[in-house]
């Protein structure tokens, strides 16, 4: 493995790694699994297009706003159509979610059509070398923000109290109760910081690649395999699992061909469920 | 007792009554509704089949397309080989059979989410297959099956029904099945497994068996869909809205019946064709908006609904019987 193709893959697996944060905090504290991820993703990035659109402003500034607007609408989600449904089980919270992928896909194509859009920055084709390799600068730019981005997640749930109110509804929810930390809000919370979450990787992944509604389809199978690979609700999981599923890809495109990229993933996704079933990292929840 | 001989006859009548009405029904309507029915045909048999798995069993198998889409390529390449359909077919369907065994026993030790994810993945690694393997199935362009040299009205009449056909037979077969010694033993997965192993099930043994039923009759439903639409692709065969739709449909007839699957393909489709008709740019939210509004307001599904109302009058009866003779 060549050292371009190794800092091709990490440059890869740091937008995976934020990816698949909000997705497996979703899945691992409130429950939920959220098909309409991939949906609230690809919105983020059509939200940082108008933004580049009207006012000129970069995806990198944007992707605050995004994430702002999405945290809104997973709270709203939340209240309003996941946290009636949830105690119907993993069937209603299936179906749900997938009704609201629909209804968001439809308003994509209705607002900006099935085409792939661009957003082209006035820096997007410079980059720069390093120990005799091509590093592209909004892709090293994407890596920056999504490694910060992460860190603040880390640290808001282990050092504000909200995120330790998180975290106790997901170690021991009876417990929780009983020394008065409202549950029903942090699930609500945490939905929503993982759709958030969503919005600002979708306008990241504005500033490298193209996106159309089809994107979400292949979002949503990255999520599942970057998830599983960390082990739900662990932010550090998901973030490994972003690299190595980075790591995957860029080897398996190169040794195999890029059409066998995506049976590379799902195959270890597999094979990680059959017998690491809590992820390579083996915890569940924070630690 | 009595009476309930006497209940019993009654839906059967009905029931035969019914089946008579749909094999006649081509004659009178036309093409266009006989294209409808005979897709609700089709998703009730899938539903039905989910419904043994997820619905009776309590294992949902979001990944079940990978047996639709199965029957359907291996029914297609058989017949580009020159074998007939009436051949192909029942190798496709033996093939999906031994597909579900082999991947069964890993796979159904898992539980809850995890099983539901783990046969995502293996579809989309199927799928893969499907797409990249060109010389056997045509790749991502997709196969053709042999042309049929009948009018077209007649041989849409011919899928009408073949479909029909073979909802009625998977409903009966699951009636027999659910109510049979294998059929308790499945529910009683569903109830509490570890315990169900401790009295004697052989829950390994039921769990494989269960799926490869129905994976036998959604792969039959893939390979006589592929004949019906006469080509298919691989994005198209092993889509997840099957089994996206087909869950809904389950979960609004009523999970856990017979007759739910079938009430729900015709409520869903019903809904899904006005959406087409009547709000072309808009049918995908309305589709969304109808799920959501149908899952918060009859969550036991329809029949359920309607059975339970039926006990609570005939308990009420019974007590308001009981004050008077006491």
């Amino acid at each position: 493995m060549s050292l371009q193709m190794l800092i091709n893959a990490i440059l890869l697996g740091g937008l995976y790694a934020l990816m698949g944060i909000g997705f497996s905090l979703q899945w691992g504290i409130s429950g939920i699994i959220n098909l309409s991820y991939g949906a609230m993703v690809v919105l983020g990035s059509y939200l940082s297009l108008i933004i580049f659109n009207m006012f000129n402003i970069d995806p990198f500034i944007s992707m605050f706003f995004s994430g702002f607007l999405l945290f809104l609408l997973g709270a709203f989600v939340y209240k309003f159509a996941l946290q009636p449904s949830i105690k119907g089980g993993i069937v209603f919270t299936l179906i749900v979610t997938f009704a609201i992928r629909l209804i968001v896909e439809n308003i994509i194509l209705l607002v900006w059509s099935a085409d792939y859009r661009t957003i082209r920055i006035s820096y997007a084709g410079s980059n720069f070398q390093f120990l005799g390799t091509f590093v592209p600068l909004t892709k090293f730019l994407t890596f920056l923000l999504a490694g910060a981005l992460i860190y603040l997640t880390y640290q808001f749930m282990m050092n504000t109290k909200i995120g330790k109110g998180i975290q106790a509804v997901a170690l021991d929810k009876e417990g929780a109760l009983a020394v008065g930390v409202d549950d029903q809000k942090m699930y609500l919370i945490n939905f929503a910081l993982g759709t958030a979450l969503a919005g600002v990787t979708g306008s990241l992944w504005a500033s490298i690649y193209s996106f159309s509604p089809h994107v979400m389809d292949v979002i949503i199978g990255k999520v599942f395999i970057i998830a599983i690979l960390g082990g739900l609700g662990n932010i550090w999981g998901a973030a490994a699992g972003g690299i190595l599923l980075g790591f995957a890809e860029t080897s398996g495109a190169t040794f195999l061909g890029s059409q066998w990229q995506e049976a590379i993933g799902l195959v270890i996704m597999v094979l990680i469920l059959l017998f690491r079933p809590h992820g390579l990292i083996g915890k569940k929840f924070f630690g | 007792m009595e009476q309930n001989n006497k209940k019993f006859n009654i839906n059967i009548v009905f029931i035969i009554a019914a089946i008579v009405v749909f094999i006649l029904l081509p004659n009178f309507v036309s093409g266009y509704y006989i294209r409808i029915f005979t897709a609700i045909f089709m998703y009730a048999t899938i539903a039905q089949c989910i419904n043994l798995m997820s619905g009776y069993m309590g294992y949902l198998p979001f990944g079940h397309v990978m047996f639709f889409g199965i029957g359907a390529y291996i029914t297609a390449i058989l017949m580009g080989r020159g074998l007939p359909f009436i051949l192909a077919m029942p190798l496709a369907a033996l093939s999906a059979i031994v597909v579900s065994i082999i991947l069964g026993f890993p796979v159904l030790r898992l539980r809850g989410h995890y099983f539901a994810i783990a046969t995502i993945g293996m579809n989309g690694a199927i799928m893969s297959v499907a797409q990249n393997a060109t010389e056997i199935t045509g790749g991502a362009m997709g196969t053709t099956y042999p042309i049929i040299l009948l009018p077209p009205g007649q041989v849409y009449n011919y899928f009408y029904l073949a479909f029909f056909g073979l909802m009625v037979i998977t409903a009966l077969i699951m009636y027999f099945i659910v109510n049979s010694k294998f059929g308790y033993g499945i529910r009683s997965i569903k109830a509490n497994e570890e315990a169900a192993n401790s009295m004697g099930i052989n829950t390994t043994y039921t769990k494989v068996s269960a799926w490869a039923i129905s994976a036998l009759f959604t792969s039959i439903a893939g390979g006589l869909y592929g004949y019906w639409m006469s080509f298919i692709s691989p994005d198209e065969v092993f889509d997840l809205m099957f089994v996206t739709n087909s869950i809904i449909m389950m979960l609004i007839g009523g999970a856990g019946t017979i007759l739910g699957p079938i009430a729900g393909a015709f409520i869903i489709e019903s809904v899904s064709e006005f959406a087409w008709s009547g709000f072309m740019e808009y049918h995908l939210a309305v589709l969304g908006i109808a799920t959501i509004m149908i899952v918060f307001f009859v969550p036991g599904g329809v029949i359920g609904t309607i059975t339970n109302r039926i006990k609570n009058r005939r308990i009420a009866l019974n007590k308001k019987a009981e004050v008077t003779n006491g």
